[in-house]
């Protein structure tokens, strides 16, 4: 992220802008929608909400624990 | 004409294609796969069949799973043509066409050897993409990959003889796992489906094979597999908890990979857990949800491998380390990666959604939990690799100074079809729906799952922000990551190490005694020879005149007593 040019870190700034407002709004739409999933537990109260959010996190911090046992030099093989 | 297997005039065109100047090539190409397309027109049943040692070789067997295989391995065919139509060489188109021709005949295969056959030849004309790469690195690759594919043929041919013996027939259709037979058939499959553990060969091979052959590779052998366990082993449970595994595992290493490349050969993988889960439920719905995942599949796996392909092309890279920034001189390459990124992350009114939605459902009406979430977490999964990383880390992150030329126009215009295709089936599922084997009366869009799957991926997105914003997010780092083939690139070599020095030691010490001893023997009974012990030696014709005597007399003592 260091070298991130003015524009390209504008455009960042942007999307996440743009994101948050996207998730405030499906957030609201929990309240006129009747959502309902394939599994009872999906039925909860903004369950994909949270376990978008929950899975991805975790998906990132395993991932950081598998770098420091599975990380090998580039040239590892040759 | 269309009781010729689809495919087999592909193989026979590839045997010219080397021979044709460049455009006229692509152009021939092209026409053998519309002619080779012409005979699914067939319909269902056998078309073809040989006899050949007392057994019938069924070549031309067509139903409701063989049409949507044969359908969509011929348009990764054409996208393949257009896509690599720069490419003057000729290895490339060669082997590309006769490998997607295998492919072909190997799904309409009616009996256990036929299967064989096109799944050894899919094996033995697909290295040729990974040799075509002409490095030290891409040769290894190449060879490890086709020990691992021929394995897996070994396997089926021990699995189908011993099939053979136990039931007296050959016919490919459904078996249950119990005997060594069938389990031998199930861990081929498992190899070309890339099981986890047998998955080491996919993220070493693809991402060493030339730009255009990784588009090629990554269309034909794992969907192939995932056909052969559609008719095979559907409704076997196993399937459900190994794809379940599948879709899970690969996202872990995807996150962590540098190789853009091989990012996708992980992603490729955890596409394929979800076809497997749903093929070991084995419901008409969830073999739907299977075959229309790998529909959709192949076509944004395809474009996804073909705007990093492009990227590549230009830059002569696809490490993250070394890209970003890229928006703005690929403009359009951008606009596809990201179609391509969208449809994998199964965002509504993109392939993805369409396909995945009846899988999911499959397993949420069998009451699969822990499954189905495991599912729903591999999908937040995959729309971080692939949906966020791969379009991320290329076209933007940091600025990598490249400045490159937008891809050529045959790419752009591979690529372009490809993303029609991945809008068309998100937009249009219901006549999507209607290449499937069974009748599906089904609606994926309504507000509920719409909602539910905005949630889910927008959640994601922002979780990846929130990581990356706040310096979570592993960097990228140039490294190896290590894979399931470390078993056999590493473990195994070294520990059998001393073993087989062992046994070399073992095999020399062995060979010095044979060799002393048979020198002495030679030394031995050249010294009688020279030195006789009594009396004169008789010459050699009144020696063997002697000895035919003496056995004439022997055997005729022999004859009549």
């Amino acid at each position: 992220m260091s070298n991130l040019n003015p524009q390209l870190k504008k455009m960042g700034n942007y999307a996440s802008i743009f994101l948050l407002i996207i998730g405030f709004c499906l957030i609201i739409a929990e309240f006129f929608v009747h959502r309902h999933g394939e599994i009872d537990l999906e039925d909860l109260f903004i369950f994909p909400v949270i376990y978008g959010f929950a899975a991805s996190v975790f998906i990132v911090v395993v991932g950081i624990g598998l770098r420091h046992i599975l990380m090998r030099k580039e040239d590892y093989y040759d | 004409m269309t009781d010729i297997t689809p495919g087999i005039l592909m193989i026979i065109a590839a045997g010219f294609v080397p021979y044709l100047p460049h455009h006229i090539r692509q152009i021939f190409m092209l026409l053998a796969i519309s002619l080779s397309a012409f005979s699914l027109t067939a319909g269902a049943g056998v078309h073809w069949s040989v006899a050949v040692l007392g057994q019938e070789l069924i070549l031309h067997n067509a139903d409701n799973l063989t049409l949507p295989f044969g359908i969509i391995f011929h348009i990764a065919a054409v996208l393949n043509v257009i896509y690599g139509w720069h490419e003057r060489k000729a290895m490339e188109h060669t082997a590309g066409l006769a490998y997607a021709g295998a492919a072909i005949a190997a799904v309409h295969a009616g009996d256990l050897i036929t299967l064989f056959i096109w799944w050894e030849a899919t094996a033995v004309t697909s290295v040729f993409l990974i040799l075509a790469s002409a490095n030290e690195r891409a040769n290894k690759a190449a060879m490890r990959y086709l020990l691992v594919q021929v394995a897996s043929g070994v396997m089926l041919l021990a699995g189908a003889s011993l099939y053979w013996r136990e039931v007296g027939s050959l016919a490919f259709g459904s078996m249950e796992l119990g005997s060594l037979a069938t389990w031998l058939i199930f861990i081929a499959f498992g190899i070309k489906a890339a099981f986890p553990l047998l998955n080491g060969w996919l993220q070493d091979a693809y991402p060493e094979a030339t730009i255009l052959g990784t588009v090629m590779l990554s269309a034909f052998t794992t969907k192939l597999a995932i056909y052969a366990f559609a008719r095979g082993f559907a409704g076997t449970e196993y399937l459900i908890w190994i794809g379940a595994a599948m879709t899970a595992f690969p996202v872990f290493f995807a996150v962590i990979e540098n190789d853009l490349r091989r990012v996708l050969a992980y992603s490729l993988n955890n596409q394929l857990g979800f076809m497997i889960v749903a093929i070991g439920i084995g419901t008409e719905l969830a073999i739907n949800g299977a075959v229309a995942h790998a529909f959709a599949h192949i076509i944004y796996k395809a474009l996804l491998f073909m705007s990093i392909g492009s990227v590549m092309y230009r830059v002569g890279t696809a490490k993250a380390t070394e890209l970003g920034g890229l928006y703005k001189s690929m403009p359009l390459t951008m606009i596809f990666c990201i179609i391509g990124a969208l449809s994998i992350s199964a965002f509504p009114l993109f392939s993805g959604f369409t396909a995945k939605a009846v899988i999911m459902k499959a397993v949420g009406y069998e009451g699969l939990v822990f499954v189905y979430l495991i599912l729903l977490a591999a999908s937040a999964g995959v729309l971080h690799h692939s949906g966020i990383k791969i379009p991320y880390f290329t076209f933007f992150a940091h600025d990598s100074g490249l400045r490159p030329k937008e891809a050529p126009i045959n790419m752009l215009i591979a690529m372009g079809i490809a993303a029609a295709f991945c809008i068309s089936i998100g937009v249009m599922p219901t006549q999507f729906y209607q290449i499937l084997p069974y009748s599906l009366d089904y609606q994926p869009y309504d507000a509920s799952h719409i909602v539910g799957q905005f949630q889910l991926v927008i959640f994601a997105m922002l979780a990846f922000t929130f990581l990356m914003r706040f310096g979570f997010y592993p960097p990228e780092i140039k490294s190896t990551v290590l894979n399931s083939d470390w078993l056999y690139r590493r473990l195994i070599p070294q520990k059998c190490m001393p073993i087989l020095n062992f046994a070399k030691r073992c095999s020399e010490f062995a060979n010095m005694v044979v060799v002393t001893s048979g020198k002495k023997v030679i030394l031995g009974t050249h010294y009688i020879y020279q030195h006789p012990i009594t009396g004169p030696v008789a010459p050699g014709p009144a020696a063997i005149a002697l000895l035919a005597l003496l056995m004439s007399v022997l055997l005729l003592v022999n004859i009549f007593s």
